[in-house]
């Protein structure tokens, strides 16, 4: 009973997020007039596509007009150019929740389609995979480095992981990665070794056959990876070795210790057992900067992700594009948050009762 | 209360490390606001005729101090003053001229002329410029006939008053038929005319090879470049010559591809990042922690609208929204630092609250409550006092997240235009395809400026963590 009503409780809050990012985006769009010249663009495409069929079949241009006079005004009421924007705001809140999200204006998949849910479903898988390998990498590294950490706490090594990971909220991973770009660069300009590509997701031509193709794809992805990681890992580590810290100076675990218990089974069943909300909790405000984060680094490596599609949707000045990938970032963000809440009522049983 | 902050945040080498950064870029942007004007970005910055002088893409000057083929200085000659003034007949010419040694390494990577204010009675003046070589020769480079009047323009006739008539003359084409014609005549060498064409500082800085004709080899010794004012009036004058060798290298920070002093744009960076962090840390802050208090001590109604509120806006992935909102609601820092602040506060207040339903519960208040203290005596007298350290701690933690979020938004293009900042230089660097081959000056300085800014703020409040942690200050009370 009581995690169903905790559970629903965060279901409610982040199903309000969505909402408030679509109301806001939807409320910005139609105040500054862009829907209104968005859904022009939509009735004026379907109109010209109209009249190209029907110059086909119909001589009488007179009788042609006639039609798609008649076509467009349908058109415009239902889209409800002849109402205000704010009428307007349900439906086209409703349009983008049921994924409704029209076309790109110059944007492409590789299969050449202009849908915007295609360029999404396409472009989603790579970016889903860039940031769950960074952060399975960068919490193993977190965990192992954090708990050992704990146990040598004001050791010569401690301090200088502390300081570091301070250091690391001041570096942008973006900024990092064009380091890391800049530095292969110049390695391949004194050495003439090229240790890593400068970006994209594939060599050109990408390699025929499966095997090649996996490493040249992983070849990619590294840097990225290893920038993500360098970057995310120190706050982490610290964040872990607080927690464990803190935990480590309660009478429970003296008391483990006095059993006999060794020192590993103290560490990972008793002590990281108490401390995991803590660290659970430390790893959910990080999620959002890391979403932001997922553009800025896709943007710099050439990543073909949604991040990547983001910079090219404001370099090719496409709304709609922009509106939907807010819309999915956002959603993408509360699935994820939820999942983490849902480990969240697994890991501390406070929750529970 | 704020000077024992001071020292307890002094006492610690990191709180010492950022006080010292942090005052060394105060007084960098005092020295910026000062000495430029406060439209420098539109005035300056992004207008392409204060830089047209410059090199592109040059690295900064200390960086070839030690490699063995540095090639030349940038080298500015103004000359306001004629060497002399003779009358033949009734022609007038006007001297100008300047001498440099060259060593003979490598010329100049462009020439070029600019005049300006240009006044004259009828008759066009004419300018010739012409170098007088170590090897004795003298080489007519360039001359030019000034514009005409209209019909019926007035007299006299006043040109080049806001933008300076420039001419570049490596790559213009009468000065390589000049050179043509001087090799020719001088050495009898006859060159291709686009070999001649991406020649000219080579040959007017050197001699044709004897072995290989094509080839020019440097000459060493001292140049003299004479500009001759030829007028047909008295009274017609040119106020200012500017003669321009261009350099290899450039400045403190070199410059970006149309030229810009990457130095300039740099320090003007300063005010800019430090305004936007502190304002919009200070408003975060503030809103942040009266809606704590009013939240945390009221309770009931305003304390769940407030927490509601709270939790959905703090839970939104800020910078996607933030990239949509500065794209539809055009490309202004205030706008986004408006919306950094509307979805800023609540995190604070989320913490605010949960402090001040423990000190509600105290004695202290409950104390003040039987005596009759109202609710805004209390709020902003006993309670605000007490969180007051961690709120400050709070403001500098939050100072370097605005101005990185600031700089990922000009690096992807959505930057104020208007206001150079430290993001957009990096953004331009980068979209030039400065880190492919290797701009380093262009990419490097503003991320490391933007960095070590952060890191000052992170700095301070890292030593702040120890003086105010919300936990023992509470308990301690």
């Amino acid at each position: 009973m009581s995690i169903a009503k905790s559970l629903a409780i965060r279901a409610i809050t982040l199903i309000g997020v969505l909402f408030s990012v679509l109301v806001i985006v939807a409320i910005t769009l139609g105040a500054t007039g862009f829907s209104e010249r968005m859904l022009t663009a939509i009735v004026n495409e379907e109109v010209r596509g109209l009249r190209q069929q029907l110059v086909q079949t119909i001589r009488d241009t007179n009788e042609i007009e006639q039609v798609i006079e008649e076509r467009r005004v349908f058109l415009e009421e239902s889209y409800g150019l002849n109402q205000s924007w704010y009428s307007r705001l349900p439906e086209t809140i409703a349009r983008v929740l049921i994924l409704d999200l029209g076309e790109a204006r110059t944007l492409k998949t590789g299969n050449g389609s202009r849908d915007v849910v295609d360029l999404i479903a396409e472009r989603l898988p790579r970016t889903m995979f860039l940031m769950t390998t960074a952060t399975v990498i960068t919490a193993l590294i977190g965990l192992s480095l954090g708990v050992k950490l704990a146990t040598k706490v004001g050791s010569r090594l401690d301090r200088t992981v502390s300081i570091l990971s301070a250091t690391s909220n001041a570096l942008p991973a973006w900024w990092a990665g064009i380091m890391f770009i800049l530095l292969t660069y110049l390695i391949l300009d004194k050495f003439g070794i090229r240790i890593f590509p400068p970006g994209g997701m594939y060599s050109t031509p990408p390699p025929e056959t499966l095997i090649p193709r996996i490493l040249d794809f992983t070849w990619h992805a590294l840097l990225p990876i290893i920038t993500m990681v360098l970057i995310s890992a120190g706050s982490w580590i610290y964040v872990i070795r607080t927690m464990v810290m803190n935990t480590a100076q309660e009478d429970f675990v003296n008391l483990a210790r006095a059993k006999g218990l060794p020192e590993r089974k103290v560490m990972w069943s008793h002590i990281l057992r108490v401390a995991a909300p803590p660290i659970l909790t430390g790893l959910i405000l990080s999620l959002t900067s890391s979403i932001g984060g997922a553009i800025l680094t896709e943007t710099v490596f050439n990543w073909p992700g949604m991040g990547r599609l983001y910079y090219d949707a404001i370099l090719a000045v496409d709304e709609s594009v922009m509106v939907a990938l807010t819309f999915i970032f956002t959603l993408l963000y509360i699935t994820a948050r939820f999942i983490l809440d849902l480990l969240y009522l697994i890991v501390d049983p406070r929750v529970r009762y | 209360m704020i000077l024992s902050l001071l020292i307890n945040i002094l006492s610690s080498t990191t709180g010492k490390i950022g006080f010292f950064l942090l005052t060394f870029m105060f007084l960098i942007s005092v020295f910026a606001l000062l000495s430029n004007p406060l439209d420098f970005g539109t005035r300056i910055w992004n207008n392409p005729i204060v830089w047209s002088d410059n090199p592109k893409n040059a690295p900064p000057s200390w960086s070839v101090l030690f490699s063995q083929d540095a090639g030349p200085g940038h080298r500015v000659f103004d000359l306001y003053n004629p060497i002399q003034s003779v009358q033949y007949q009734n022609t007038f010419e006007t001297t100008y001229s300047v001498d440099f040694d060259y060593n003979g390494n490598k010329p100049p990577t462009f020439i070029s002329l600019s005049v300006e204010n240009l006044k004259y009675w009828g008759t066009p003046p004419m300018l010739y410029v012409t170098v007088d070589r170590p090897d004795g020769k003298s080489l007519k480079i360039y001359h030019h006939v000034f514009k005409s009047p209209r019909v019926n323009q007035e007299v006299p006739i006043n040109r080049y008053i806001d933008e300076p008539l420039r001419i570049y003359l490596s790559g213009d084409s009468s000065v390589a038929n000049n050179m043509s014609d001087f090799l020719y005549t001088e050495f009898d060498v006859q060159m291709q005319a686009d070999k001649i064409a991406g020649n000219i500082q080579n040959i007017i800085f050197g001699v044709p090879n004897i072995y290989e004709k094509d080839d020019l080899n440097g000459l060493e010794g001292r140049y003299k470049f004479t500009l001759l004012f030829v007028s047909k009036n008295k009274l017609d004058s040119v106020d200012h010559l500017r003669l321009v060798m261009g350099g290899s290298h450039y400045g403190l920070m070199g410059t970006d591809s149309i030229g810009r002093d990457l130095a300039r744009g740099l320090i003007f960076g300063f005010p800019v990042a430090l305004t936007i962090g502190l304002l919009t840390s200070i408003l975060t802050t503030a809103i942040g922690t009266m809606a704590g208090i009013l939240s945390g001590y009221s309770g009931g109604k305003t304390d769940i609208v407030i927490q509601r509120s709270c939790d959905i806006l703090s839970n939104i992935p800020l910078l996607p929204l933030l990239l949509f909102l500065a794209f539809i609601l055009g490309q202004k820092l205030w706008v986004v630092m408006v919306v950094m602040i509307a979805f800023g506060w609540p995190g604070l207040t989320i913490i605010i609250r949960s402090m001040v339903l423990q000190l509600r519960s105290g004695n202290l208040i409950e104390a003040s409550i039987s005596i009759g203290a109202s609710k805004w005596y209390i709020m902003t007298r006993h309670i605000f006092p007490q969180i007051a350290p961690f709120v400050i701690a709070q403001m500098i933690f939050f100072t370097p997240a605005a101005i990185l979020a600031e700089a990922g938004l000009s690096f992807l293009g959505l930057g104020d235009p208007s206001i150079p900042t430290w993001g957009q230089i990096l953004d331009q660097g980068f979209r030039t395809g400065a880190v492919y081959i290797g701009y380093w000056w262009w990419v490097i300085p503003p991320g490391v400026l933007i960095v070590i800014t952060a890191l000052a703020f992170v700095l301070l409040a890292l030593a702040m963590e120890r003086v105010v942690d919300p936990r023992l200050r509470i308990s301690g009370r």
